[in-house]
């Protein structure tokens, strides 16, 4: 039979749409297209309330068991599991309102508070390693910013996926490194180029190595670097000038060295009236 | 979920890891499905006319055979569409060269070749979608055929694949003497019936779960 485009488009799409009858949902609308599968916002009839539903391509029982075992504050949680009647596979999880990361940083939020996301974003992959699950394509898109502040990492990879350009690993998502590789790339993105963040970009850049055995072995290695920066400590990956190290330590000690000041400027005026 | 899609059928890798040569009903998947692709695909990138084209997809898919082309596919590297779509552009690219070197002592130029803004390429995409579609449209006749699922044929066929204005539920209801509600089952049945037999298609086409979900995906991306 010969289709025509307006017949072949109207047939992707309404093969494509999950039949929910015989389910707890009703269909809102789609929210967007993963690797793995197409994620709608929906309707929970007996809870009343509104959800996120991953219908994933073919059968894969798997990834929702996976999923639920990653119970985590910046993880999205898994409610429920099922099988539409077509054999596709679901799963129900909570609708998170709020941005996502590339929008987030596109406003501009203060630099503590960008790296407070990214922390958040590394504890959850360190989570999942600990649980020998990979990312797998972790970029701005699939990190969501709530409204409150929380952070959720979203999209986590079963299987092999090629990834994105520029959050790619060169060698493919192999081990943790390469999650590695695409938390350092998001570090760039969110640091840009701004005055003061050249140890950043030095903790980005390591992480991007090409080769995995110069990177950051671990998210952790990672995560303890950044909070340096955050303490005002150096950082491992960036060698610092003598004066960086002396502007460092009087940033650090800002208030130590406006009281010293204060002390010796009193000290001054005291000397200067009884001299006269 | 019906039971009906030939699932159990040789993915690409199990069929040229058996015998010496490709198993018909292997080829005859993969030219079912591609044949239409690679013929306008070449017709576009190399400027040829029907009978030139029909030739030369009937030379390439002979060829494949010969040159134990399927054998050397590796589904670690690309995909079994991408795989064909660049042997199709080397092959014709070679029969293109030796054609104008029989006839003019040498030199190869490609035709210009994107047409409305679309690259040869992404109309071999668009035509293997169609294709897929189409096959799974003509399996999900045949099976309505052969179970007495008429009505539920003319449903779909009415609504699914109108190409101008589509009737409402209510008319179709009216014009076959059964419920809305009958419709809106008719219609939610064949579209996954058809969903299951494109699946299918694919499925014998491709080199196992991974590459198959790949597929699945890149057809309704």
């Amino acid at each position: 039979m010969e289709l025509s485009d307006l017949a072949v488009n109207h047939l992707r799409q309404v093969t494509d749409l999950p039949d929910l009858s015989g389910t707890r949902y009703e269909l809102e609308h789609e929210i967007g297209r993963g690797g793995m599968g197409t994620v709608y916002a929906a309707r929970d009839v007996d809870l009343d309330r509104r959800v996120a539903l991953k219908v994933l391509d073919g059968k894969l029982f798997e990834e929702p068991r996976l999923m639920a075992r990653l119970e985590h504050p910046s993880i999205v949680p898994v409610y429920e599991r099922g099988v539409l009647p077509d054999g596709r596979v679901f799963y129900a999880m909570k609708l998170v309102s709020g941005m996502r990361f590339d929008r987030f940083i596109e406003n501009s939020p203060p630099l503590s508070e960008r790296l407070r996301v990214i922390q958040c974003i590394g504890e959850a992959l360190r989570f999942a390693h600990a649980q020998n699950l990979l990312h797998r394509d972790l970029k701005p898109q699939n990190v969501m910013v709530g409204e409150f502040g929380e952070v959720y990492v979203m999209d986590w990879g079963i299987e092999a996926v090629a990834g994105t350009p520029g959050f790619r690993a060169p060698e493919g998502a192999v081990d943790a490194r390469s999650d590695v590789y695409a938390l350092g790339a998001l570090l760039d993105f969110a640091v840009g180029r701004e005055e003061g963040t050249a140890p950043l970009s030095a903790v980005a850049a390591k992480a991007r190595f090409k080769d995995p055995e110069h990177r950051y072995q671990t998210t952790s290695d990672l995560l303890a670097d950044v909070a340096r920066f955050q303490d005002g400590l150096a950082v491992q990956a960036y060698p610092e000038s003598t004066w960086e190290v002396l502007w460092r330590h009087a940033r650090r000690n800002a208030v130590l060295l406006w009281l010293l000041g204060a002390y010796v400027a009193a000290r001054f005026l005291v000397f200067f009236l009884h001299g006269r | 979920m019906e039971r009906l899609f030939p699932s159990t059928q040789l993915s690409l890798l199990e069929a040229v890891s058996g015998p010496r040569t490709l198993p018909n009903e292997a080829l005859e998947r993969v030219a079912a499905l591609y044949w239409k692709p690679v013929y306008r695909f070449v017709r576009l990138k190399f400027g040829h006319d029907h009978i030139q084209a029909e030739d030369l997809t009937q030379g390439f898919f002979a060829s494949a055979l010969e040159r134990d082309f399927f054998r050397r596919f590796d589904p670690k590297r690309a995909s079994f569409r991408t795989y064909l779509r660049m042997a199709v552009e080397n092959f014709a690219a070679n029969q293109h060269s030796a054609e104008r070197r029989a006839k003019r002592g040498g030199g190869m130029q490609l035709e210009n070749t994107d047409v409305g803004g679309e690259s040869p390429e992404d109309m071999f995409e668009r035509e293997w979608r169609r294709q897929i579609f189409a096959l799974g449209v003509d399996d999900l006749r045949a099976h309505c055929d052969s179970a007495g699922k008429t009505i539920q044929w003319q449903v779909f066929e009415a609504y699914d694949l109108a190409d101008g204005e589509r009737c409402s539920y209510a008319d179709l209801a009216r014009r076959h003497g059964i419920a809305e509600t009958t419709v809106t089952n008719y219609l939610a049945w064949a579209r996954r019936m058809l969903r299951g037999f494109v699946e299918a298609r694919l499925r014998g086409v491709t080199a196992g779960e991974a590459e198959l979900r790949r597929e699945l995906r890149a057809l309704w991306s």
